[in-house]
C-alpha cells in the first residue's frame, strides 16, 4: 500500500496529460516522478496514447466525410445566406392580380353585378312562391278535415279496456324480443340476467 | 439528455456576464492585443454598424474559412450526422453575422461562435430526441457511411475495422453524461483549454477539469483501453 501511494494517481497523470497537450507547464514533483518511476511512465505513456487515438479517430472521421469540395459549398452557402441577412424580405405577390388581367374589364367588372343582382332577384321570387303556394294548401288541407270531422261520426272507446289492450300487446312484443334474444351472449352478463326479472316472468305470474 | 440539455445556461446568444468572466482568468489583459479572428470580428462589427454590409460579408468569409473545419468537427461528434452538422455551423455563422452587434471584445472570438455552435447543436439534439420517441434513428446516416467507404483506406478490411471503432467510439461518447459529453468534446475535438470550456459553459474550471478526467476514465472503460 505504501508502495503505490507514492506513485502518481490516475487524475494527476491525466493533469500531466492535459498541461502537455496545451502547453502549459506541468506541475513539477509530477514531472520529476514521471522522470524517474517507470510504472508511472508506463501509465502515463498508455493514457497519452489512447487519447491521442481518440482525438486522431474522431477528427479522421470528421475530415473523411467533410471533404475541401464540401467545405467550399458551405461556405457558398453562407455567403449566400448572409446576402438577405439586414435586408426585408421579398413578399411574392399572389397570382390573382395577372388572372384579373386576363379578362377583358367589361366581363371583370359588369358581369359579377348582373350576376349578383338576377340570382338575388331569383332567390326572392322562389322564397315568396313557395310560401304562397305552402300557405294556399295548408288552408285548403284545414278546410278539408274539418269537413271530414263534421261528416263522421266517432266509434265509442271504453278508454280502461283500451289501456289493458296495449299494454298486452307491449307485454307481448317485449316477450318476443326476449325469446328472441334468448339470453345474452356475454359469459360476464349471466349473473345479472338471472337476477333481472323477465317481463314473460311478470306476465304469467 | 437533460441534464445535457441545460449545460449551457442562456439562450443561444448571451451577452457576456461580466461577473461570470471576472472571477476566470481567462479574460484578457486591456493592453493584450486581439487575436485575428477577434480583431476580424471587431472589424466586421464597425462595418455592420456604419452600414457597410457587403464589406462586412466579404470580410466575414475570412472568419468563416478561419473556423469552418474545427465547427464541423465539434457539430459532428455532437450530432453525428454530417447534414445536420453542415446545418448547425451554418446557422451559427448566420447567427454570428447577423448579432455582430453584439460581440465583445472581452470575449475571444473563438469562444463566443463556439458557444453559440453549442447552443444550437444542444437545441437540435434535443429535437431529434424529440424526434426519435416516434422514428426510428440510425447511428449514422447512410449518406455518411458511404462517404466514409470513399475514404482514403482502399484496403476494405481497413475501412470495417476503422468504422467498427469509430461505432464504438461514437456509442462510448453518447453514454457519456451529459456534461461530461460537453466538456470533453470541447476540449478533445474542439481543442479548447478547460479555461476557455470553463468560460464557454459557465462552469468553474475546476469543475471542467474533473468532468474532463472522469469522461477520459469512462471512455477507457467502456473501450477496454483502446479507442
Amino acid at each position: 500500500m505504501i508502495y503505490r501511494a507514492r506513485h502518481l494517481q490516475d487524475d494527476r497523470l491525466f493533469e500531466c496529460y492535459l498541461a502537455e497537450r496545451h502547453g502549459e507547464p506541468m506541475d513539477l514533483p509530477a514531472a520529476e516522478h514521471l522522470a524517474d518511476c517507470g510504472p508511472c511512465g508506463s501509465r502515463y505513456a498508455d493514457l497519452a496514447t489512447f487519447m491521442e487515438a481518440l482525438r486522431r479517430d474522431g477528427e479522421a472521421e470528421a475530415d473523411a466525410v467533410f471533404t475541401p469540395d464540401w467545405l467550399k459549398t458551405q461556405q457558398q452557402q453562407i455567403a449566400h445566406r448572409l446576402e438577405h441577412v439586414g435586408r426585408p424580405a421579398r413578399v411574392i405577390s399572389f397570382p390573382e392580380p395577372s388572372a384579373r388581367r386576363a379578362m377583358t374589364a367589361s366581363v371583370s367588372r359588369t358581369a359579377p353585378r348582373w350576376v349578383a343582382a338576377a340570382a338575388a332577384a331569383g332567390l326572392f321570387v322562389g322564397v315568396a312562391l313557395t310560401a304562397s303556394y305552402e300557405w294556399g294548401s295548408q288552408a285548403r288541407a284545414a278546410r278539408q278535415r274539418i269537413a271530414l270531422d263534421a261528416a263522421t261520426p266517432r266509434p265509442r272507446v271504453t278508454p280502461a279496456v283500451g289501456r289493458v289492450e296495449s299494454n298486452a300487446a307491449d307485454e307481448a312484443f317485449l316477450s318476443e324480443l326476449e325469446f328472441a334474444l334468448e339470453r345474452p351472449h356475454t359469459r360476464e352478463l349471466l349473473a345479472f340476467d338471472a337476477l333481472t326479472p323477465h317481463v314473460r316472468e311478470v306476465s304469467v305470474k | 439528455m437533460s441534464g445535457e440539455l441545460r449545460t449551457l445556461p442562456g439562450p443561444a446568444i448571451v451577452e457576456p456576464d461580466t461577473r461570470a468572466l471576472g472571477a476566470v482568468p481567462r479574460r484578457r489583459p486591456a493592453t493584450a492585443p486581439l487575436a485575428e479572428d477577434s480583431q476580424l470580428a471587431v472589424d466586421i462589427r464597425a462595418l455592420v454598424e456604419r452600414g457597410e454590409l457587403d464589406e462586412a460579408r466579404e470580410r466575414f468569409s475570412a472568419l468563416v474559412a478561419l473556423h469552418q473545419r474545427r465547427a464541423l468537427r465539434i457539430a459532428y461528434q455532437y450530432l453525428r450526422d454530417s447534414a445536420e452538422a453542415d446545418e448547425a455551423v451554418q446557422d451559427a455563422f448566420v447567427k454570428v453575422f447577423s448579432h455582430s452587434a453584439d460581440y465583445r471584445e472581452a470575449w475571444p472570438f473563438e469562444v463566443w461562435f463556439t458557444r453559440i455552435l453549442i447552443n444550437g447543436c444542444l437545441d437540435r439534439r434535443k429535437a431529434r430526441a424529440r424526434r426519435d420517441r416516434w422514428l426510428v434513428a440510425g447511428e449514422i446516416s447512410s449518406a455518411d457511411e458511404a462517404r466514409g467507404a470513399t475514404g482514403a483506406d482502399a484496403n476494405p478490411e481497413h475501412r470495417l475495422l476503422a468504422r467498427e471503432r469509430r461505432a464504438r467510439l461514437a456509442s462510448a461518447i453518447n453514454r457519456l453524461d451529459g456534461r461530461q459529453r460537453t466538456v470533453f468534446m470541447l476540449c478533445h475535438y474542439g481543442d479548447c483549454t478547460p479555461r476557455e470550456v470553463s468560460v464557454m459553459t459557465g462552469l468553474n474550471e475546476s469543475t471542467v477539469r474533473v468532468h474532463l478526467f472522469r469522461a477520459a476514465r469512462k471512455l477507457r472503460g467502456l473501450l477496454g483501453g483502446r479507442p
